[in-house]
């Protein structure tokens, strides 16, 4: 009846091995992501109509010329490249953070099979082996989590770099009109 | 030379004095000794033959009770040969009369042994069970059966019967009954017991294992509190109810070591002294993390004001400052205003990103005096081997969960502060961005203020 229900299962299951630590690193994760996914959403919906504003803004400056006009552009490029980038530096911290989640994983599983040891002895190995669960899954996890938001942190940072870049050219576009 | 002569001297005087005194003894003295010497013969002579008769009439007495020591010994042999064979006949009949038995036993004695050999599992089983804990009187029921060198009789078969039966019925079921339990102090007190099944049983106090000694005991640290909750739970439910109850598979075994396992605060006090120090760092960085926080978000919503009013710059915010700064320049010169203005963002920027180089230390520091905690908690661990050998690896545990401890804490103050300073970065940024735009607006608007009236 609850077939369907098997793979939320295992995933339940691979949870529970990892503990609390790979509650936090699943959490983690799912924020980067949220984050990554908003920023490519924000390029593609908001970023294109804040780009038009600016640019009508622009050529209503009567002299796009003068000392206070470089002024007012480089506030707005200023404006748009933080904008653009309001979100990377909680994602940038994310990825820092998830390996060293999942170090403390590893140290916080260690302690468990140590306390196995301390109580049982070394005999028995089957009673350290969730404390060795604990210790390994999140460090896995953590260093998956960090690896698969380098790559989309990176094109991120390219992209703001190579708009703002663009934003500049708009308004010095704008201002030869 | 003269010393010589005259020791020879004397020595001839002395001879001289001696032959003088032979010549002068009388004849009459002379047989008076002679007879005296024919006397004291004959005397010794009777003694001699008296002593003879002695010595014959004692070894006759000797060789008499040497006689009778062998007529004793060979009567004892007598008596230790019939001895013997009497032992040898009953021997034979002993061993008969177990043969006889064995036949009679026959396909019977197999059962037997089944059966003490299932008495003695059962015993072990029985020795740590709850269920036993309400019934005692099976204990020495299956210690009679399984020590027993006699043959059980048909009573005590019976009754371990029912016992079993007993014990399969209580397995499955929850039950309460009253108890002897010994609390945490040591005292005795007869209290109401409920048991779960052979795996958990409790009182109102806590949950109970049972001690080498057998009896019941409450277990002198109680596992997480709302494990505990639930035996509240229970004891509240409404009858007919049903509720979720902590059971121990492995009998109580996993409430002992969850008992033992040391709590937070232990835990933290593992670490030691390097431990110690992360956690005040943490703490200090924690304390500043949020002062500062709570500093920016205030700055954030004075400037959020300043920004509405732009008009009326007010010295009690960073934006308001620089634009002040901006206003009370004099001359019109774009470059030397531009000048003023960068100096004013600089002057407000340190204090908005005040303690962010701190916490960054920290962030940095925090891991490795984890570390450095794991290499003195190794160092232990070496000691500990040292002296102890590496025979019981709980000694050396001590120095590993130090190890370990320090490094989760250096983690634990880590990562947090890692978060925190990168919402401070985010913050301040925002504001200097704000006070960037908005102070060269004011210049741009000042400016064209200044062409368009001279225009007019």
């Amino acid at each position: 009846m609850f077939e369907w229900l098997a793979p939320a299962r295992s995933v339940a299951d691979f949870l529970d091995a990892g503990g609390w630590v790979l509650w936090t690193v699943l959490f983690a994760g799912v924020l980067m992501w949220t984050l990554i996914v908003e920023r490519w959403l924000w390029f593609l919906r908001a970023y294109p109509q804040a780009r038009a504003h600016a640019s009508t803004l622009w050529q209503q400056r009567p002299d796009r010329r003068d000392w206070a006009s470089r002024r007012v552009r480089a506030a707005m490029i200023g404006r748009a490249s933080q904008s653009m980038s309001a979100t990377l530096p909680l994602i940038r911290t994310l990825i820092a953070a998830c390996p060293m989640l999942g170090l403390l994983g590893t140290v916080t599983g260690m302690i468990e099979v140590f306390d196995v040891m301390a109580l049982t002895g070394t005999g028995d190995a089957q009673a350290m082996a969730a404390g060795v669960s604990r210790a390994t899954v999140p460090t896995m996890a953590g260093m998956i989590v960090g690896i698969s938001g380098l790559l989309p942190m990176h094109r991120l940072n390219g992209r703001v770099r190579g708009e703002s870049e663009r934003f500049g050219e708009l308004l010095e576009a704008g201002s030869g009109e | 030379m003269t010393g010589v002569m005259c020791r020879a001297l004397t020595v001839l005087c002395l001879m001289g004095f001696c032959s003088a005194l032979f010549a002068q003894a009388p004849d009459a003295d002379f047989d008076a000794l002679l007879q005296e010497l024919r006397e004291s013969a004959q005397d010794s002579a009777t003694l001699n033959r008296e002593r003879e008769a002695r010595f014959v009439e004692q070894k006759q007495q000797r060789e008499a009770l040497m006689r009778e020591a062998e007529a004793k010994l060979a009567s004892a042999r007598k008596k230790a040969a019939a001895a013997k064979s009497r032992y040898d006949t009953q021997q034979a009949e002993l061993l008969a009369a177990r043969k006889k038995l064995d036949d009679g036993v026959g396909e019977l004695g197999q059962v037997y042994s089944t059966l003490r050999s299932a008495a003695g599992e059962l015993r072990q089983q029985a020795q740590g069970s709850l269920v036993s804990a309400q019934f005692p009187q099976g204990e020495s029921l299956l210690g009679t059966l399984a020590d027993g060198r006699r043959l059980p009789r048909l009573a005590q078969i019976e009754a371990f019967q029912l016992w079993f039966l007993r014990e399969l019925r209580a397995q499955g079921e929850v039950d309460g009954f009253d108890a002897a339990v010994v609390a945490t102090d040591g005292e005795r007190s007869q209290q109401r017991v409920t048991r779960v099944g052979p795996f958990t049983a409790f009182t109102e106090a806590g949950y109970l294992v049972r001690g080498d000694d057998g009896a019941l005991q409450l277990l002198p640290r109680q596992p997480a509190p709302g494990l505990h909750g639930l035996i509240d739970d229970f004891v509240e439910a409404p009858a007919g109810e049903s509720t979720a109850i902590l059971i121990d598979p492995t009998r109580g075994e996993l409430l002992k070591i969850e008992s033992e396992k040391p709590r937070l605060f232990e835990r933290l006090g593992q670490g030691g002294a390097v431990g110690y120090l992360i956690l005040t760092i943490g703490a200090v960085g924690l304390l500043l993390a949020m002062l500062q926080s709570a500093w920016l978000t205030r700055g954030a919503v004075r400037v959020q004001g300043q920004l509405a009013r732009i008009e009326q710059p007010d010295a009690g915010n960073p934006l308001g400052r620089v634009m002040l700064a901006v206003d009370q320049a004099d001359g019109d010169d774009p470059e030397l205003l531009e000048l003023k203005l960068s100096e004013a963002v600089v002057r407000e920027a340190p204090r908005l990103e005040r303690f962010q180089g701190l916490l960054r230390l920290f962030v940095a520091v925090a891991p490795l005096l984890g570390l450095l905690g794991t290499v003195t908690g190794m160092i232990l661990t070496f000691q500990a081997i040292t002296v102890f050998g590496t025979n019981d690896p709980k000694l050396m545990a001590g120095g590993i969960s130090q190890a370990l401890v320090t490094t989760v804490l250096g983690l634990v103050v880590a990562i947090p502060l890692l978060f925190l300073n990168s919402l401070l970065q985010t913050r301040s940024r925002a504001i200097v961005q704000i006070l960037d735009e908005q102070s060269a607006l004011a210049l741009a608007r000042r400016l064209d203020r200044r062409s368009g009236a001279s225009d007019v």
